[in-house]
């Protein structure tokens, strides 16, 4: 969102950010403090591993999606927030990706150095912090999806959520089988669209290749009148 | 230990142990959280909890665990060093991977029953060296440096009396290991006392005209153009101007993978193979020991090497046989 450089991936998560453009973050605010109360029940050494750093805060920017989010994690009072605008926001570094990266990244399922080799993390500020909660969040085993949906069904009233709970977790399966199939078409989409331009690309790519690899042509003439001039002035030195 | 080929696993946290343990390590090798062991990096290793915690999971699945104190103990302070050695005989792990003569003596003298073995950190690669922590300290493995060709491995394998353990993926130091000085030179500390080489505290990214450069202190180390592989932020690994010219002057950004070889490492005698990389995630863990034991199952079933396809996370997205195959001699 933050970031003039990175190019989002054409995905249903960029479609749907767009969308939601005019909406403001904070209507995000009372479920991402939820979300953030109940992963840290369920995990309440979530940040203890950053307990030699203080309360850091940071800035975790996806890049398709026209918000940011600010993570406080104090060890003992962890909190989320979603921005609008890094105005203002004191963070110590900030970690920019794609949101389902950051999401597999969270959840543990992808490996932070790969993402980074690939370029497809971009990290800024302090790198002692991030790793460091890179390590952290790696090593606590959250599944977002489960999370979510234990405290969906936490908060049924106590008579529907127990036979509540397999039909949710049936919707939620189908959710993210449709929303794969949505994000694998639009990658169809993407290539389709893009792929005469590809091919110029390409085409150029090549004869700058073969260009490179030709010798140098240099006119004749030129030459041959430099030569003669050259060895006039070998004979005329030759004289003197 | 009834494997033909022990794969010896990395875990930099108890999530990377467990997907470690569940992929088919036969070992996990981990460090506490301090400069006891050369992967003291932030919010990574583990407390003694979880080391214990850790131990039960693995030996209840017939996984052990090993547990690498292997810096060099800062003038005038042994006691932490010592404190990890006493700890791990208490807690039962089932050995420590030591570098230095002194905590070797010391790991000897007072647990003479706690498995030792030589870390890679103390660069043992000829039959005089080895035969000598043999003699003087009764160590049952040897982790040889990463500058041996499969032929030297297998003449060095004829003239001692101790089990080898080899690198076969993962980062790739190019220097003397236990002896470089790089880091320290950029940055005051270095992987052999303080256990992290280029100490993240100490890097900065920044993005200049499209390009990522890295700065490990004062020095700049690479430029990465958009959309081209980066690597570690070691200066080993930096892209230096000379005569003109930027190139990598000691190693490009790649990762070492041994896969294709290990027929001809297990006809040269060796015991173990090791993964590097505790400082990654649980999914690089996960990954990268679930293709190694396919391999080495193919290997003991003496068929082909199946491809791994573990190119996507390589540092670099390259990889190299390294000094296996000496291809410039």
């Amino acid at each position: 969102m933050f970031s003039s450089t990175m190019i989002p991936p054409f995905s249903p998560v960029l479609l749907g950010g767009l969308a939601a453009r005019g909406l403001s973050p904070k209507i995000l605010q009372p479920a991402l403090r939820h979300a953030m109360k109940t992963i840290f029940q369920r995990h309440p050494d979530l940040f203890e591993r950053l307990s030699h750093m203080g309360a850091p805060v940071y800035l975790i920017d996806p890049i398709d999606l026209p918000l940011a989010f600010v993570l406080y994690a104090d060890v003992h009072n962890p909190e989320i927030e979603a921005v609008r605008s890094a105005e203002g926001v004191n963070a110590c570094a900030t970690i920019r990706g794609p949101l389902l990266s950051l999401l597999r990244l969270l959840e543990g399922r992808i490996d932070g150095d790969a993402l980074f080799f690939s370029r497809e993390l971009v990290i800024e500020g302090d790198t002692e912090a991030v790793l460091a909660l890179r390590n952290t969040v790696d090593g606590v085993e959250v599944d977002v999806m489960e999370e979510i949906l234990t405290a969906f069904s936490a908060n049924l009233p106590r008579p529907l959520s127990a036979p509540m709970s397999a039909p949710v977790r049936l919707v939620a399966r189908l959710g993210q089988g449709l929303f794969a199939r949505a994000a694998d078409d639009l990658s169809i989409l993407h290539t389709a669209l893009t792929a005469p331009l590809q091919r110029r690309v390409d085409a150029q790519a090549a004869q700058l290749e073969a260009l490179k690899g030709a010798p140098a042509r240099t006119p004749s003439k030129p030459r041959a009148k430099a030569n003669q001039r050259t060895l006039r002035e070998g004979r005329e030195g030759a004289q003197i | 230990m009834s494997a033909l080929l022990e794969l010896v696993c990395p875990a930099g946290t108890p999530a990377s142990l467990h997907g470690a343990v569940e992929n088919g390590a036969d070992a996990v090798y981990l460090g506490f959280r301090d400069e006891t062991n050369a992967r003291n990096f932030p919010g990574l290793n583990f407390s003694r909890p979880e080391l214990e915690d850790g131990l039960l999971f693995a030996h209840d699945r017939g996984c052990q665990v090993f547990l690498a104190v292997n810096t060099f103990p800062e003038a005038g302070n042994p006691g932490p060093w010592h404190k990890a050695i006493d700890d791990a005989a208490a807690l039962g792990v089932d050995c420590v991977i030591l570098a230095d003569i002194g905590l070797l003596n010391y790991a000897a003298t007072h647990h003479p029953d706690l498995r030792r073995h030589l870390s890679v950190q103390a660069s043992a690669s000829n039959p005089d060296s080895i035969n000598f922590y043999v003699d003087a300290f009764g160590v049952k493995r040897v982790v040889l440096p990463r500058v041996l060709s499969i032929p030297e491995i297998s003449d060095l394998n004829k003239q001692i009396a101790v089990e080898t353990e080899v690198f076969v993926f993962g980062g790739l130091c190019v220097m003397a290991e236990g002896r470089c000085q790089l880091s320290s030179y950029a940055t005051g500390q270095s992987p052999n006392i303080n256990g992290v080489c280029s100490p993240a505290s100490h890097v900065r990214y920044e993005e200049d005209a499209g390009n990522m450069v890295s700065k490990l202190g004062d020095f700049t180390i690479n430029a990465f153009g958009e959309g081209e592989p980066a690597g570690y932020p070691t200066l080993c690994k930096g892209r230096f101007v000379t005569a003109g010219k930027a190139s990598y002057l000691f190693e490009e950004p790649t990762s070492l993978n041994a896969a294709s070889m290990l027929p001809e490492l297990a006809k040269a005698g060796v015991t173990a193979l090791k993964i590097e990389g505790r400082q990654r995630g649980r999914a690089y863990v996960s990954q990268v020991v679930a293709a190694f034991r396919r391999a080495a199952d193919a290997v003991e079933a003496g068929e082909a090497v199946p491809e791994l396809g573990l190119e996507n996370i390589t540092e670099g997205q390259a990889k190299t046989s390294g000094a296996f195959n000496k291809s410039w001699r």
